[in-house]
Parts: structure tokens; C-alpha cells; sequence
């Protein structure tokens, strides 16, 4: 089961950002820390071993099921939050548009021209 | 009471609610594709949706519910830790656009979450209510630990982060077409940054290109914030 293998790379990994955070009090979340070690344990050794490829592919494909139990909370608050919700939603629709704004402008001036022209 | 019986046996162990998040989750992606994959209702939506429904209408509190999904939820740490992976496969387009990104991504970053926060504020929000929309723009295996670091609501936050990811398509499009943008490398990192998994999955229907970048404004975005953000926060002294 090279999988096996694998899962238990990401487990060290996150208990190691467990240890991290507990001895440096970062406020960084240790999945987070487990994540650059994985990346840079990678870029050393230059390629991606079958058992992490094989534990981690699935588990990336299963975040959207793994995010759902806390999804669901938000129907469950949403009485708490009556009266707040007009103005969240302003805030994430309004604030998205001008920072999707922002972003095209800055890329534009910064990456390239746009090719059609 | 008969009913109360029944889910006390299937209740008993945790086993009930990882089987009702399995049975949902298979439901709702069977019925997204049904619906031709409306970018306005992701999969994972209808999904809760089904669920949500599923714990009312059999009774079971959702913090029981809660509690023993946490069999599931565990597993959110080394998922985490597994993103590690693509943005290893990253690394070549990071380099070789280094220089405009380091510009830009910082200030995009920071932007995706000042905004809203901004707004909120303006109009009264709670200090709760910033700390859970804070990481908006962030994909939410690394924007759950921010927003615990920040103190807020978890399942605030994911609200937070649907409507974000939804609404980020559009005005993608809208802005693309004021700018005059058709590059779709620009498209897809804006998508990315901006919208995070929703966004990316929308960026990857364009093209592979635009799907590559989408997945790095978005693993760039989440790193940036997840190092920057609960710092910011605690400098401008929130949240204790």
C-alpha cells in the first residue's frame, strides 16, 4: 500500500507544523506549515514519490466533502445573524468586484498586453 | 417515542453522520451534473443544501451532527498538507513570472481581503463578522486556519467563501470586458486569486492555461494570506 506510506508523510507533516506552532506561537495554521514542508521537501529531492502522489491526489479530490460538515453550520447561524446579513453580503459582493477590478488592471499593466490586439 | 428511538441506535456511533455527508455529497455532485454544472450553484452547495435539509427534517442537532463528522473533518489537516504537492508542480510558472508577481500578488492579496473588510466595517459589522470574512478569497482548507487564528466562525467563513467564489465569475467577466482584457493567463490568475476553488474550477472550463493559473493565484493567495493576515490582525490589535 504505497498510499499508506504516503498518508502518514502528510500526517508527520502536519503534526510537525503542530510542534512549530506550539514552540514559536506563530499564527500560522499548521496545516499551512505542513504544506511548505511538503513543497520544499519536494523541490529537493527534484520529483514527487509515487506514495505521496497516491495519498495526496485522492485527498485534494476529497476537500470539497471534507469542508461540508462546517458548510452546513451556516444554516444553522443564520438566525444569529439576522439583521447582519445585508451588509456581509454588500461587503463580499461589492468587495470582490473591486478587488477583481483591481487584480485585471494590475496584471494587465504588469504581465503582458492582451493578445487580440 | 418511536422516531427518537430509531436515531438514538443509528446515532450511537459516528458512523450516522460520516454516511449522511457521504450520501449528500454523492447526491448533490450527481445532481450538479444533471443541471448541465451551473457555475451559480457549485456542487458543493447543493450538496449542504441536501444536507442541511437532511438534519432538519430527521431532528438531529447540528452539533451532534457536528461533533461526529469530526471523523471526516480530521482529515482536513493532511489534506492541507497534500496541497504542497500541486504547488510543487507549480514552481517552474512561478519563476519564471517571478518578477510581476511579486509585485502584484501582495497588493491583489491583500486588496481580495481590505475590500470587503473595509465595506463591513463601514456598515457596522462585528468584530466576529470581519474575523470570519477576513479570508474570503482564500481556499478553504487554508482559510479555516486562518479564520481560527482570526476568531472566527467557521461556518460563517465558508458562507463567505461560497458567495465569494460565486460571485467572483462574474465580475471576472465584467472586468475583463471594461479592461479589455482577452489574455487568458490574466483571466485564470484573477479567477484563481480571487475566487479560489470556485473560480479555479471555472478558469480550468476556459482552458488548461487559464486553469494552470487559476491554481496559482490561488495556492499564491492562500499562502500569502495564511502567513500575512492573522499578523496584520494582530498588530492592528483585533481579536485580542
Amino acid at each position: 500500500m504505497p498510499a499508506l506510506g504516503g498518508f502518514l508523510w502528510l500526517i508527520s507533516y502536519w503534526l510537525i507544523g503542530e510542534v512549530v506552532i506550539h514552540f514559536t506561537a506563530l499564527p500560522i495554521s499548521s496545516g499551512v506549515i505542513g504544506m511548505l514542508l511538503l513543497c520544499a521537501t519536494l523541490a529537493v529531492r527534484g520529483r514527487v514519490p509515487s506514495s505521496i502522489a497516491a495519498a495526496a491526489q485522492p485527498l485534494i479530490g476529497l476537500l470539497a466533502m471534507l469542508i461540508m460538515p462546517g458548510v452546513v453550520g451556516v444554516f444553522f447561524i443564520a438566525g444569529e445573524l439576522a439583521g447582519q446579513w445585508t451588509a456581509i453580503l454588500i461587503a463580499l459582493v461589492v468587495g470582490t468586484l473591486l478587488s477583481v477590478l483591481t487584480t485585471l488592471w494590475l496584471l494587465k499593466r504588469l504581465i503582458g498586453q492582451p493578445s487580440g490586439h | 417515542m418511536a422516531t427518537n428511538t430509531w436515531l438514538s441506535v443509528l446515532t450511537a456511533t459516528p458512523l450516522f453522520a460520516v454516511g449522511l455527508t457521504l450520501a449528500a455529497y454523492l447526491a448533490g455532485s450527481r445532481l450538479f451534473q444533471r443541471l448541465k454544472r451551473p457555475a451559480w450553484l457549485p456542487a458543493i452547495l447543493i450538496a449542504s443544501l441536501l444536507l442541511a435539509g437532511a438534519l432538519a427534517l430527521i431532528g438531529l442537532p447540528y452539533a451532534t451532527y457536528q461533533q461526529d463528522a469530526t471523523w471526516l473533518t480530521v482529515l482536513l489537516g493532511p489534506a492541507t498538507v497534500a496541497l504542497g504537492m500541486p504547488l510543487y508542480q507549480q514552481l517552474p510558472r512561478v519563476v519564471e513570472l517571478w518578477r510581476p508577481l511579486t509585485i502584484c500578488l501582495p497588493v491583489a492579496a491583500t486588496l481580495a481581503a481590505f475590500y470587503a473588510l473595509a465595506i463591513a466595517w463601514l456598515l457596522g459589522s462585528s468584530d466576529t463578522i470581519l474575523a470570519s470574512i477576513a479570508a474570503k478569497s482564500v481556499t478553504a482548507p487554508i482559510a479555516i486556519g486562518i479564520t481560527e487564528q482570526l476568531g472566527g466562525t467557521t461556518a460563517l467563513l465558508l458562507g463567505a467563501l461560497l458567495v465569494t467564489g460565486v460571485i467572483t465569475i462574474p465580475c471576472v467577466s465584467l472586468a475583463a470586458r471594461l479592461l479589455h482584457i482577452d489574455d487568458e493567463r490574466l483571466i485564470g490568475f484573477a479567477l484563481g486569486l480571487n475566487g479560489h476553488a470556485i473560480g479555479t474550477v471555472r478558469a480550468f472550463e476556459i482552458s488548461p492555461t487559464a486553469g494552470a493559473f487559476a491554481s496559482l493565484g490561488m495556492s499564491l493567495t492562500g499562502i500569502f494570506t495564511a502567513l500575512l493576515l492573522p499578523l496584520a490582525w494582530r498588530l492592528i490589535g483585533m481579536g485580542g
